[in-house]
């Protein structure tokens, strides 16, 4: 295997998890996920001689991830959040217990945010350090702080809502 | 009630995983390449035929009219023009440099690359039809030597229905269809641009 090669099985062992929490959180669709994850990885890959030390490799494959998820638009017709909503729920059926349900039910608050919410919030969830969101996302990290703020707020009541109905 | 951070933990704790491997992704990218190769090969295998054919009946056949030459340029420089700007097109969107770019500039970017696309199907390819259609007049004086008049008034007949169908139904259908889905992707692009302001 060429030193490339294993650099690139590396960097896949260590973000193909975030990353494709990331595509979920975005398209509220397994399969679209994988997809866009796989998408994502065959840039990274393309794009490995042009990684330039200045930043980290995973805000690196974020940001393509990022712009991955948004070029989606470009090739996919956007589901109303109702149909993206009950494909959450049905890919969620298999393996019914309250924790299942409790997560399905998170993933469907997701979809509920804005996109770039719904990108930054999942960056969130996984503990990314604030700095490299603002990296990734291209925002300042003051306005990212109130952005995040405003987020957690948004995502927290929108699943407490979800949970009382 | 929950709080963010009994969220974070939920969310922390599911077991949902990718179901793509990395040899998954390596086999798809050795044949994503091949496929792309594949692609581009047969069109260029295609125009190249359709450019030669031209040629060689420009060479061997002797035509009277300089007007039929002319015609044959027409027609190799529309095929050139419209399979450079697909290849063009094509390159363009599949270069990745503009992956590394922030959210911002990024769809920016689509978006210019949309509205080029949408100059390229209505206000070029009206252009291209213009062009054509003159190729089929040069050739028609050619063939107003050759054929009985009937014939070629007959020709001439069928040639302009057949752009007035494609111009008035194929065209305005596919220039249709292809706005509402470009002004479609331009107001989610814009729409998520202003969430990044």
């Amino acid at each position: 295997m060429s030193n490339q090669q294993q650099l690139f099985q590396q960097l896949f062992e260590e973000n193909s998890k975030r990353v494709y929490h990331l595509c979920y959180g975005y398209t509220g669709d397994s399969d679209s996920a994988n997809d866009l994850m796989q998408e994502t990885f065959i840039k990274v890959w393309q794009n490995l001689d042009k990684f330039r030390n200045e930043a980290q490799f995973s805000t690196w494959i974020y940001r393509i991830a990022t712009n991955t998820c948004l070029s989606y638009l470009r090739t996919a017709k956007r589901r109303p959040t109702d149909e993206l909503n009950d494909t959450i729920i049905e890919n969620y059926t298999e393996e019914p217990s309250e924790k299942q349900e409790q997560i399905a039910l998170l993933y469907k608050s997701i979809s509920q945010l804005d996109e770039n919410e719904r990108i930054i919030i999942t960056m969130v969830l996984d503990e990314i350090p604030y700095p490299e969101i603002a990296e990734v996302s291209g925002i300042s990290e003051g306005n990212l702080r109130v952005k995040i703020h405003r987020i957690k707020h948004k995502l927290t009541e929108i699943y407490n809502s979800n949970e009382r109905l | 009630m929950k709080g963010f951070d009994e969220i974070q933990q939920l969310w922390q704790g599911q077991k949902r995983e990718p179901n793509v491997s990395f040899d998954t992704i390596l086999k798809r990218l050795k044949s994503e390449r091949s496929a792309l190769l594949g692609r581009l090969l047969w069109q260029s295998v295609a125009v190249g035929a359709a450019t030669i054919t031209a040629l060689w009946i420009g060479i061997t056949v002797n035509f009277s009219t300089w007007t039929t030459y002319f015609a044959l340029a027409i027609m190799v420089g529309c095929i050139a023009y419209y399979f450079g700007n697909q290849l063009n097109d094509y390159r363009d969107i599949s270069r990745n440099s503009h992956l590394l770019s922030k959210p911002q500039e990024y769809i920016h970017y689509l978006r210019r690359f949309q509205e080029k696309r949408n100059r390229f199907n209505t206000r070029n390819y009206q252009v291209y039809e213009a062009c054509i259609a003159v190729a089929f007049i040069l050739y028609g004086i050619e063939m107003y030597f050759i054929l009985p008049i009937w014939s070629l008034i007959g020709i001439f007949i069928f040639v302009i229905f057949w752009f007035l169908i494609c111009h008035f139904v194929f065209m305005k259908q596919f220039i249709k269809n292809e706005n509402l889905r470009i002004e479609e992707m331009i107001d989610n692009l814009e729409r998520i641009k202003n969430q990044f302001d």
